[in-house]
């Protein structure tokens, strides 16, 4: 009966959303993954990202005074029924959000003929941040190159890296090879070996193989780059074959709270690179709680607003919110277009102030973005696993991007001339 | 009464054996063409050719593929999307390798490369038959697709390991890559579709297709009456591989746009499978029949929800959809286990009589 009128509810709240939406609204669509394999680390990010959209439409009426419709399209994760949801949507669409590196590479070439810009925060092709070429994508706040550059300075500030042995572990996938190139970069400038572990996309579960060859290997740390199942499979692993935690590092995707909650304790000392992160006593989560979960609304429950992931879905539609706060203030005008929003995304200041303004405190680090660059490059935070949740371990970590900045020019042009002709941003001059 | 065939004589052996020898056939073929070839292309929403027609007639045409080696040849394989992947690495590498080449010919030519591996494979379908020459297929599929992932010559170093379609045209119009229109890539699709099936029903129907059902329902009598087995399989490995390498080169460089090795896995030979079983193996007009059950159908209930204005999650509609097509699937094949093409023969046979049922 709960459930009855829960649904009941909901679907109320949908019809009259529905109905006005008719009126006036901006689409911005989320091609969400609800189901498939990857459901588990999709639902909290799904629920944190609709929550903050609820929450705005609930508290302010939207942003400037329309509101957002904030949509799911289910994809299950399968490129498949990426394109599907991306060419449903994509008619009215004022963004398209792809979720998956798959799909992120499928729709990155479309949407540069279809004048839509992708927001893919801390995913997808890392060379998106040169925004001349990609003028249409953006990747906020840090890229995964970001990522491995952050992992190998925090290494390095517990003690020179030279002659170490790194081994990545990573998924045997586009996004597990992403941050191949930089590594390789900086192993040869610090002097650590690298050892690339693939794990396939049928031995996400069962890694004991891998595991067998990091035992043979015995490196001084392991770096992750895992999703979905791999995860918790190579954390168990990992405390199964007595691997000291503390060696054992994760990119942001790696840093789920019910991955480790399965281990708990034995997991202490488990760390994760992220430009999130969750603060239950910022106003947002407030805000949330009255506009948001006491009316009802969201799909979420207390355990998992408190993760890692509920909040980092809150802080990708604070982005996308604030691109389109920016836009409407540059425009004048409420109802916002595709490229109209390109602008607001390309020109997004997060000040510290302006983080907490929007009551975000300590959730995100501050960034800015402009024409000539689309990650902003915020840099991030490294979090340990206490044995209960996720903490602060470090100060703001930022990238030093200038170390592979020319890497990122030399792929963006290598991508452009790849799919030639590609219509670039002639008129940005701004340099990063 | 539609399908009244009183009064259609056949006064020569030639029209008794032609294509069609009923005329309302034809007819119904001729009207099925001319939806594919005008009426669509002049009314179907961009989302129609992404998400429905183009999709429905790539994986027609790889279950076309599968079902001359399955279905006619009586040679079962798991490899289908493997030899789909060697269609779309191998299209891939023409085009970059030879960037004047047309991209229509490359897509037609990357055939050729997994009729040879699929040869290859086929050979062990000379000793081992039914469930053993599955497994063998199995490690085709295996194999072939740790291929894609290890060997970084076929996607030209990427670092991301994927391959993208780069724009190709002809004669300035784009027919492939992002810049190409929907409806451009509709055509190549239509036409290498439509090309490949003329040729498999003159196949199924020759001297070819008569051996290789021989095969299929006696390997023994086929040989005792003088058929060369090893000739026989392997021509039906070949000519099916290099229909599914097509359909594979089609299914990236007219639709996906990209891919990674994984697409390739075994989901998609399951999925080229179930759409072979369902339409019915040893038939052409089941592929498409399968293929829109399986492919198509999703897609259209996927809509419904929203068409109606009933107010439901999209996750919920997913799980609805798996629910409901599962059940049409069990549903179909409790009906007519030999598939939709079998069903829709019945039909047939019960409108030529109607109304007087002998």
């Amino acid at each position: 009966m709960k459930h009855f009128t829960k649904w009941a509810v909901a679907a109320v709240v949908a019809g009259v959303t529905a109905g006005s939406a008719m009126a006036q609204e901006l689409y911005a669509p989320n091609l969400a993954y609800r189901t498939g394999p990857f459901a588990a680390t999709g639902i909290p990010l799904m629920n944190g990202q609709a929550d903050y959209l609820t929450m705005l439409n609930e508290r302010d009426g939207g942003i400037g005074g329309i509101r957002i419709n904030g949509e799911e399209c289910e994809t299950g994760y399968s490129t498949e029924k990426g394109v599907e949801c991306y060419e449903k949507t994509k008619s009215k669409a004022i963004v398209t959000q792809p979720w998956s590196t798959g799909i992120t590479l499928q729709v990155l070439p479309k949407t540069n003929v279809d004048e839509i810009p992708i927001l893919a925060p801390g995913y997808g092709f890392s060379p998106m941040a040169d925004g001349t070429t990609f003028q249409w994508a953006f990747n906020t706040p840090s890229g995964y190159w970001d990522a491995a550059d952050m992992i190998v300075q925090y290494l390095e500030g517990q003690g020179s890296l030279d002659g170490k042995t790194i081994a990545f572990l990573h998924l045997d996938h586009p996004y597990g090879k992403e941050p191949i190139p930089v590594l390789e970069k900086l192993a040869g400038e610090k002097g650590f070996e690298l050892e690339p572990i693939p794990v396939g996309l049928k031995e996400m579960q069962n890694q004991s193989a891998q595991w067998l060859q990091i035992r043979r290997l015995r490196p001084d740390y392991v770096v992750m780059w895992g999703w979905g199942a791999m995860n918790a499979g190579a954390i168990t692993e990992a405390v199964k074959t007595k691997f000291p935690m503390e060696n054992f590092l994760g990119v942001w995707w790696a840093g789920h709270d019910a991955d480790l909650k399965i281990v708990g304790e034995d997991g202490k000392g488990y760390k994760s690179i992220s430009w999130s992160f969750p603060n239950p006593d910022a106003p947002v989560m407030a805000d949330i709680q009255t506009h948001v979960v006491d009316k009802g609304l969201t799909k979420s429950n207390a355990e998992e607003m408190s993760g890692v992931f509920y909040s980092r879905g809150l802080i990708i539609s604070a982005i996308l919110a604030e691109g389109i706060r920016v836009a409407q203030e540059e425009y004048g005008t409420a109802e916002i277009d595709a490229s109209q929003l390109r602008w607001g995304l390309e020109n997004i200041n997060m000040t510290e102030e302006r983080i907490s303004e929007l009551g975000l405190d300590g959730m995100v680090p501050p960034f800015q973005t402009s024409c000539a660059n689309h990650t902003g490059h915020s840099g991030g935070w490294m979090l340990e696993w206490d044995g209960e949740k996720f903490v602060k371990v470090s100060d703001l970590l930022t990238p030093n991007v200038a170390g592979y900045q020319d890497l990122i020019d030399e792929k963006a042009a290598e991508y452009a001339e790849a799919n030639a002709p590609w219509a670039m941003n002639e008129e940005c001059n701004v340099t990063n | 009464m539609l399908y009244r065939t009183v009064g259609q004589f056949k006064t020569t052996y030639e029209a008794d054996q032609a294509l069609f020898p009923v005329r309302q056939d034809a007819v119904l073929l001729g009207i099925i063409l001319v939806l594919a070839w005008v009426i669509f292309p002049l009314t179907a929403s961009e989302f129609t050719f992404q998400a429905i027609l183009i999709p429905v007639l790539v994986f027609s045409l790889a279950s076309l593929g599968l079902n001359i080696l399955t279905g006619y040849a009586g040679q079962l394989s798991l490899g289908t999307g493997a030899f789909m992947g060697v269609g779309a690495y191998a299209c891939y590498k023409m085009v970059t390798l030879m960037p004047w080449m047309n991209p229509v010919v490359a897509i037609l030519l990357s055939g050729f490369f997994s009729a040879g591996v699929g040869v290859l494979f086929g050979i062990p379908s000379l000793r081992i038959k039914g469930f053993y020459l599955a497994i063998a297929t199995l490690a085709a599929q295996f194999f072939l697709v740790w291929l894609f992932e290890k060997w970084s010559w076929l996607y030209n170093y990427n670092a991301s390991g994927a391959i993208q379609v780069p724009n190709l045209d002809i004669f300035g119009v784009y027919v492939t890559g992002p810049q190409a229109a929907s409806v451009t890539e509709y055509y190549v699709v239509l036409f290498v579709v439509t090309l490949l099936t003329m040729l498999c029903i003159n196949l199924t129907r020759g001297n070819l297709g008569r051996t290789w059902k021989a095969t299929r329902d006696m390997d023994i009598a086929a040989e005792l009456i003088g058929i060369n087995l090893m000739r026989s399989k392997l021509t039906a490995f070949a000519i099916s591989s290099y229909i599914v390498g097509v359909a594979g080169a089609l299914y990236v460089f007219s639709w996906k746009g990209a891919a990674e090795p994984n697409v390739f896995d075994i989901p998609l030979s399951f999925q080229v499978l179930f759409i072979a079983i369902i339409g019915g193996l040893g038939s052409i007009l089941g592929n498409y029949l399968g293929a829109a059950l399986i492919v198509g159908l999703p897609v259209v209930l996927n809509l419904l929800p929203a068409a109606f204005g009933i107010p439901i999650d999209s996750a919920m509609v997913e799980h609805l959809n798996i629910m409901i097509v599962g059940g049409l699937i069990v549903f179909f094949l409790i009906v007519e286990p030999h598939g939709l093409a079998q069903l829709w023969r019945l039909i047939r046979e019960k409108l030529i009589i109607w109304p007087f049922p002998y």
